[in-house]
């Protein structure tokens, strides 16, 4: 395996006169749980297309597993699993059927195939429906099958777009004990695209965030909220107008400006003070009860990168 | 190369079954093979039923059904969102191009061997003398074995062919019935227009050939139609135009 599962180099892809990749430069290590996180149309879907070798970029270059991404797409997508923007099940099929349909793609030996099918639909509660059409199924278990069949025969290399969409809490929470345990125990790399910023925060070893193809930021959930989320700070008190929301946005030391709760949230870029912002809230006409200062969310982190962006 | 082919034609077969079957459908076969291989046979004489001319309509009825199948192959993947997951398999082009081409064929071929063989049965308990009666020629077994094959695999082909850029599975089978009625109209009207040498030529042939030579021969032009096909189908299939897509 070699030390980078996944090596970008400008990686650009236009689609017509859009750029939907914008000289993407990205080192995934090997065994890393890697998130990807961007808003809708960023260019996280043609990232990993580009990176499935499914399509070739317009310039630059990419190899994941050590293989070229525009030459060996084959070698990739027979050592990698993918769960992509869709769930990709064959409804009228059974579950059972789902999975033994892409083990035998994998050429998982029959034996070890049904033993790992059973393994899988067990430890998703699954086994006892094995026999159903999946059409029949509720989202939520359609949702678990999907993510079960990229894990079948034990990739070196998973991508999984949205994963946890559509799962339960509790179920959720299983999903990612389980990804961390395949990143930590069978050393694989994971690869995942969320909107769930508290998911990639408990999750991600490494985390980028791309917008408009481009890449804005990347690191771990820890450099990142320390790099560019500044200080959050929860006021309590009243009088928070909307026009005093958009006076405080126009502040050089803002980042972010919200009310949530009846609270207002504020997210201050580095190095800036809350206390003079409080007295610009009073002479503003608010009424302060309680200042409350932490370190930002990697939600914050990535609030306020799309605004500079935006900006 | 042989064992993903035979993956994708187990997938593909055990979806067409469960298709045609689903919504109370699982009589449709059944129906057909009564009407084809029953109700006509049971009206007709022994010396009527065992002449290969007769023999068209079970093979026609084998191309009907993969004209309906074989719409769904690619089309019916993309309506319902599991096309870019098989594609970001490690399966190759050509095993998932044929396993699908195969997989619609073998349907039609064993609904038309299901209509003779129960027409053959059929025909031999309404005139049952205590001997079997059954084809004695060889242009008649030449088209049992070669005939759902060979217009099989051309209308599969012709079908791929449309599947594959299509966006939807209905508007695949549209195309595909006006190509075919295009064709068969075109065929008709054309030859008549033919040059009257070619017409002689051709009656020349019709009339000294025997029936063997010419079922041969109609077998082997249809075989060049399908390798021709066949090698379009795969220079259209480009991955990544159909994730695209």
């Amino acid at each position: 395996m070699p030390e980078f599962a996944i090596r970008a180099r400008g990686l650009t892809r236009n689609f017509g006169a859009v750029r939907a990749l914008d000289d993407l430069n990205l080192e995934v290590p090997a065994g890393c749980v890697f998130g990807f996180l961007g808003p809708n149309g960023a260019g996280k879907t043609t990232t990993i297309r580009l990176l499935l070798g499914l399509i070739e970029p317009s310039s630059g270059s990419a190899e994941v597993l050590g293989f070229d991404t525009r030459t060996q797409g084959d070698e990739i997508r027979a050592r990698s699993g993918a769960l992509l923007e869709h769930s990709g099940l064959y409804e009228r099929l059974s579950a059972e059927d789902n999975l033994r349909f892409y083990g035998r793609v994998a050429r998982m030996p029959a034996a070890q195939l049904d033993q790992r099918i059973q393994e899988l639909l067990t430890h998703l509660g699954l086994w006892e429906r094995r026999k159903e059409a999946v059409v029949k199924w509720s989202r939520g278990m359609k949702q678990k099958l999907a993510i079960a069949r990229p894990l079948l025969h034990r990739p070196g290399l998973v991508f999984l777009d949205e994963p946890t969409a559509g799962l339960d809490p509790v179920a959720a929470a299983s999903l990612r004990d389980d990804l961390a345990g395949l990143a930590s125990r069978q050393g694989a790399t994971i690869f995942l695209t969320t909107h769930n910023m508290a998911e990639a925060e408990k999750l991600c070893n490494l985390v980028a965030v791309i917008r408009q193809g481009k890449m804005l930021a990347v690191g771990s959930p820890t450099e990142l909220r320390s790099r560019g989320g500044g200080q959050r700070t929860e006021i309590s008190g009243r009088g928070f107008s909307d026009e005093m929301l958009a006076a405080l946005k126009r502040q050089g030391d803002v980042a972010q400006a919200s009310v949530e709760g009846g609270k207002l949230i504020l997210v201050l870029k580095n190095g800036a003070s809350v206390a003079p912002l409080v007295s610009f809230i009073v002479r503003e006409g608010g009424e302060v009860q309680e200042v409350r200062s932490g370190q930002g969310s990697l939600e914050d982190v990535f609030l306020t990168l799309m605004e500079e962006e935006h900006k | 190369m042989n064992a993903d082919f035979i993956t994708v034609l187990w997938k593909e077969w055990k979806e067409i079954v469960l298709e045609r079957s689903s919504g109370g459908g699982s009589y449709r076969p059944l129906i057909l093979i009564g009407i084809i291989g029953i109700l006509i046979p049971f009206r007709m004489s022994p010396e009527r039923y065992f002449r290969p001319e007769q023999l068209l309509l079970p093979v026609f009825l084998s191309a009907f059904v993969i004209t309906a199948v074989i719409a769904d192959s690619f089309a019916g993947e993309r309506e319902r969102h599991t096309l870019e997951t098989l594609l970001a398999s490690r399966l190759s082009d050509r095993a998932i191009l044929f396993g699908k081409i195969a997989a619609s064929m073998a349907y039609g071929w064993v609904l038309s061997i299901c209509c003779i063989v129960a027409g053959s049965i059929t025909v031999n308990v309404v005139n049952w003398h205590g001997e079997l009666l059954t084809y004695h020629d060889a242009a008649s077994w030449i088209i049992i074995l070669l005939g759902p094959p060979l217009l099989g695999a051309a209308i599969a082909s012709v079908g791929v062919l449309v599947s594959l850029h299509a966006t939807t599975v209905r508007q695949a089978q549209q195309t595909l019935a006006v190509g075919i009625m295009v064709l068969f109209l075109g065929v008709t009207f054309g030859s008549n227009a033919l040059p009257v040498d070619w017409k002689a030529w051709f009656a020349r042939i019709l009339f000294t050939w025997s029936m063997a030579d010419l079922v041969l021969a109609g077998a082997g032009v249809i075989l060049v139609i399908d390798l021709a096909l066949l090698l379009a189908g795969m220079a259209r299939f480009q991955r990544a135009k159909l994730v695209l897509d």
